[in-house]
């Protein structure tokens, strides 16, 4: 590796958007932690919106106990990277996330991150979904429909002006001056829907990839012209969680946060929540000691795969993906992908669809990368871990180039 | 009365879809389905690798993204056999993604049953319920797609499944887990669907013997019977399935006689003023799903119900609530008889053919789905994705309406005819793509 590159590599590494700070000094947590603790006192004097549940009681209810919820809370309170003396705070957030109204709107979308919803976990989160949180307007999971949910809809949005966090699921096409997607007796088309929800929003969520990048939909050639929300709603902050489905921990996690804080968490160039995307997955993979051990799997169903050795020969995205999924994992952290032996398709970055989709091998991947382009093969990669660090971090830094560039608009 | 047109929206779907409803003296004469949504997958899916379409078919449905891996997979499967590569699954491979398929129908099934039939059902017959229907639905959904997990790495949206066989390399260990959710699963199908134990359900075989059904189901039966609603919604009679499983072989019946089925007939037709397409099979429209799986199957109990019912919502509705209790069953012989030594895959993961055409067919929760990929210069050139929806959907041609909506058309009321459509477990996403 010749001094350049590994100058470029140091560069990409210590980049302002890349960094994850864990610890910024006791200053800083102290401060916020009165804040969070002024926000909770004024969330107290709030009644619950719409006559939700109580959340201890229907814990109790569930018969889950006080310690389970606790448990719940530290976990919680790691997955957000403050410091453990948050932990009571967090647990009195969960409590008064009733206070927060939010609707849920899905675009052009397969309602895949509805359904990861459903299946979050926590001390039953299904309550915290269904009961705590003012979920005013969802599709699929609240009561009424058609024209009386229209109403329900207008009525939110007039009700908590300027409160509401807009949850949307799906990209939004712009082809046929946005005819190819519509919603309501009205067919009012997806772009306009949503620039009318995201006027009166606190803060837009854009929750999986086709919300955040486009998505499948916006996989070459697009035919729709499909694009993610941060290419439209402007003058907003917007919070991207992407994947497909994007973990229901995060979006919980993001929720959460602005309970307990007030303002969106801390977000990377690509408007991602750092606290879930600040890391690689393979940073955190379970398969990471066979990688460094130089111990692949080389065909499914070999003595390798038998073995759980590290998937990248046969295609893991892994090094260049950002994201949380090797620790939170899926549907109550059962499992993920990697535990089955399938490699990372890389999901939660930008263009995946056209870039990662099947299994072929990183080298045989449609990626070029700044620091000189992707070796041929594990066998010769020489400086394995460090190049494949750095390849991942140039991806995110040249996306987040673009990225930045958005924002900056906004 | 003169004619008069009145537009509904209706959601809690996956999507959603807007109805038409043109009214004369009082009865609803015809119905427009119309979806407002497009992405384009089959487009998008041209000029791709093919094991692209591993993962880029799943994302056509969040509620059925399973079925388009497995269907995705088959394809891919069917190709290569037709160029000559011998595929041979292991038994394992097999079971492991007959599993995994039906714990998706399951979690389906139960959605449905809980989040879209009875609350509408309360609706229409305007009953306030102190019951959390969606409390009910996701603790089930919940608790299968754990299991579904265990195999697939996550749902939705796995991508596990690939041409020779599966991924994962479950231990003992992990077979057992499965097996303990699915005894959960079991547990609540018999203390809150049927409050009837699963040996004491299946036993069950004609309408005489309903009555021993009770717990949510029993009421909902109950509630269909006594409001005159059981000969509700019919349609033509006509079935069809495509794909052999546990749960029917392909074959189409019309009335009650029962013929084999090939893809080659069957037809993608546009549609005017809808992005999604029509499906014929020979000319003719037919229903797919469980009704149909079990009119094809001759399961007893369904053709105990039809000879009464005839194609009624209350046969309808009863044959896909049956399917939970045969999956089930199925279910657990299937876990049973993993055998954990043998091989997970048996292709190689380089094998790469440049030209080949396949057809992949699965019983997906909704009915038969089939995908047919065309492959030139290592690359698709075609790939069709007829879904369940399409066929229960369609318009229908200048000679008939379509299935869903000869059921609908005689209603007096929206209220009735929303009810009717709901039956169909409808999917705007599929249908639309």
């Amino acid at each position: 590796m010749s001094i350049d590159k590994q100058e470029s590599v140091k560069k990409l590494f210590t980049a302002q958007s890349a960094k994850v700070e864990t610890n910024k000094g006791d200053a800083y947590y102290n401060e916020l932690y009165d804040r969070c603790r002024a926000r909770l006192d004024e969330l107290k004097k709030l009644k619950p919106l719409n006559n939700r549940m109580d959340f201890m009681q229907s814990i109790e209810e569930e018969g889950l106990e006080r310690r389970d919820f606790l448990k719940w809370a530290s976990a919680t309170t790691a997955m957000l990277m403050l410091p453990a003396s948050f932990t009571p705070l967090v647990a009195e957030a969960a409590v008064m996330m009733n206070r927060l109204p939010v609707i849920w709107i899905e675009l052009q979308d397969c309602a895949g991150n509805s359904e990861a919803l459903l299946r979050s976990d926590g001390p039953k989160i299904d309550d915290i979904i269904l009961d705590i949180i003012s979920l005013e307007f969802h599709e699929t999971l609240m009561a009424p429909s058609g024209h009386q949910a229209e109403k329900q809809l207008e009525d939110a949005v007039e009700h908590f002006k300027g409160k509401y966090l807009l949850f949307v699921e799906g990209s939004i096409p712009q082809g046929i001056d946005g005819h190819f997607g519509t919603i309501g007796a009205k067919a009012e088309t997806f772009i306009d829907h949503t620039l009318r929800l995201a006027k009166d929003a606190a803060a837009v969520v854009a929750v999986g990839s086709c919300a955040t990048f486009g998505g499948i939909p916006a996989a070459a050639p697009n035919p729709t012209d499909a694009v993610g929300v941060m290419d439209v709603v402007k003058g907003k902050p917007i919070i991207n969680i992407p994947a497909c489905p994007a973990n229901p921990s995060n979006m919980v996690g993001v929720l959460l946060h602005y309970v307990l804080t007030g303002s969106i968490p801390e977000l990377d160039s690509l408007l991602r929540p750092k606290f879930a995307f600040g890391y690689r997955i393979h940073d955190n993979c379970e398969r990471r000691a066979h990688f460094d051990a130089g111990e692949y799997v080389e065909e499914w169903g070999d003595e390798g795969a038998k073995n759980n050795f590290c998937l990248y020969k046969v295609g893991c995205k892994g090094p260049m993906t950002f994201n949380n999924c090797s620790i939170i994992r899926y549907n109550e952290a059962v499992n993920w992908p990697i535990g089955v032996g399938r490699g990372c398709i890389g999901c939660s970055e930008p263009d995946f669809w056209d870039k990662y989709a099947y299994e072929r091998p990183m080298a045989n991947a449609n990626i070029k990368a700044p620091t000189g382009g992707v070796e041929k093969t594990v066998d010769e990669f020489g400086l394995g871990l460090l190049t494949a660090a750095g390849i991942g971090i140039a991806i995110h830094a040249a996306a987040s180039a673009v990225a930045g560039k958005k924002s900056e608009e906004v | 009365m003169k004619r008069m047109v009145i537009r509904q929206l209706i959601e809690k779907i996956e999507g959603e879809a807007e109805l038409d409803y043109t009214f004369s003296e009082g009865r609803i004469e015809d119905v427009k389905i119309n979806f407002g949504f497009y992405r384009g997958i089959e487009e998008i899916l041209e000029g791709k690798d093919p094991k692209d379409a591993l993962v880029i078919t799943p994302r056509v449905c969040g509620i059925c993204n399973h079925a388009h891996l497995i269907a995705a997979v088959r394809a891919i499967e069917d190709g290569y056999e037709n160029a000559g590569v011998k595929i041979g699954l292991t038994q394992k491979a097999k079971n492991i993604r007959e599993f995994t398929l039906a714990c998706e129908l399951l979690q389906n099934h139960i959605k449905w049953f809980y989040m879209t039939l009875l609350p509408n059902l309360e609706k229409y017959l305007k009953i306030v319920s102190e019951e959390n229907h969606a409390m009910k639905a996701t603790y089930f959904s919940t608790t299968i797609t754990k299991a579904l997990a265990i195999f697939s790495g996550q749902w939705p949206h796995s991508s596990y499944a690939i041409p020779g066989g599966v991924t994962c390399d479950p231990t003992q260990l992990d077979v057992m887990q499965a097996q303990s959710l699915l005894e959960e699963c079991v547990r609540f199908f018999e203390q809150v669907v049927t409050a009837c134990s699963l040996e004491k359900y299946l036993a069950i075989d004609s309408v005489s013997q309903l009555h021993k059904i009770e717990g949510d189901f029993g009421r909902l039966l109950h509630l269909l019977g006594s409001n005159g609603m059981a000969e509700m919604g019919q349609s033509y009679d006509r079935f069809i399935v495509f794909s052999d499983s546990f749960l029917s072989k392909a074959g189409k019946s019309i009335v009650t006689s029962v013929s084999k089925v090939d893809t080659r007939y069957v037809h993608e037709s546009a549609q005017k003023g809808s992005v999604a397409k029509a499906v014929s099979y020979k000319n003719r429209l037919y229903e797919t799903g469980p009704l149909a799986r079990g009119m094809v199957s001759k399961e007893p109990i369904v053709k105990s119900l039809h000879k009464r019912y005839k194609d009624s919502l209350m046969t309808r509705v009863f044959a896909r609530v049956h399917e939970v209790a045969l999956l089930l069953e199925e279910s657990r012989k299937l876990l049973k008889e993993i055998r954990v030594d043998e091989p997970s895959c048996t292709l190689e993961a380089e094998l790469k053919l440049y030209e080949f055409e396949g057809t992949g067919t699965v019983e997906a929760a909704r009915g038969s789905l089939i995908h047919k990929t065309t492959v030139n210069n290592g690359v698709i050139v075609k790939y069709d994705i007829i879904t369940p929806t399409q066929w229960n959907l369609s318009h229908g041609n200048e000679k008939e309406k379509g299935i869903a909506v000869k059921a609908m058309v005689g209603s007096q009321s929206i209220e009735e005819a929303d009810f009717i459509f709901r039956t169909f477990d409808v999917c705007s996403v599929c249908t639309a793509q």
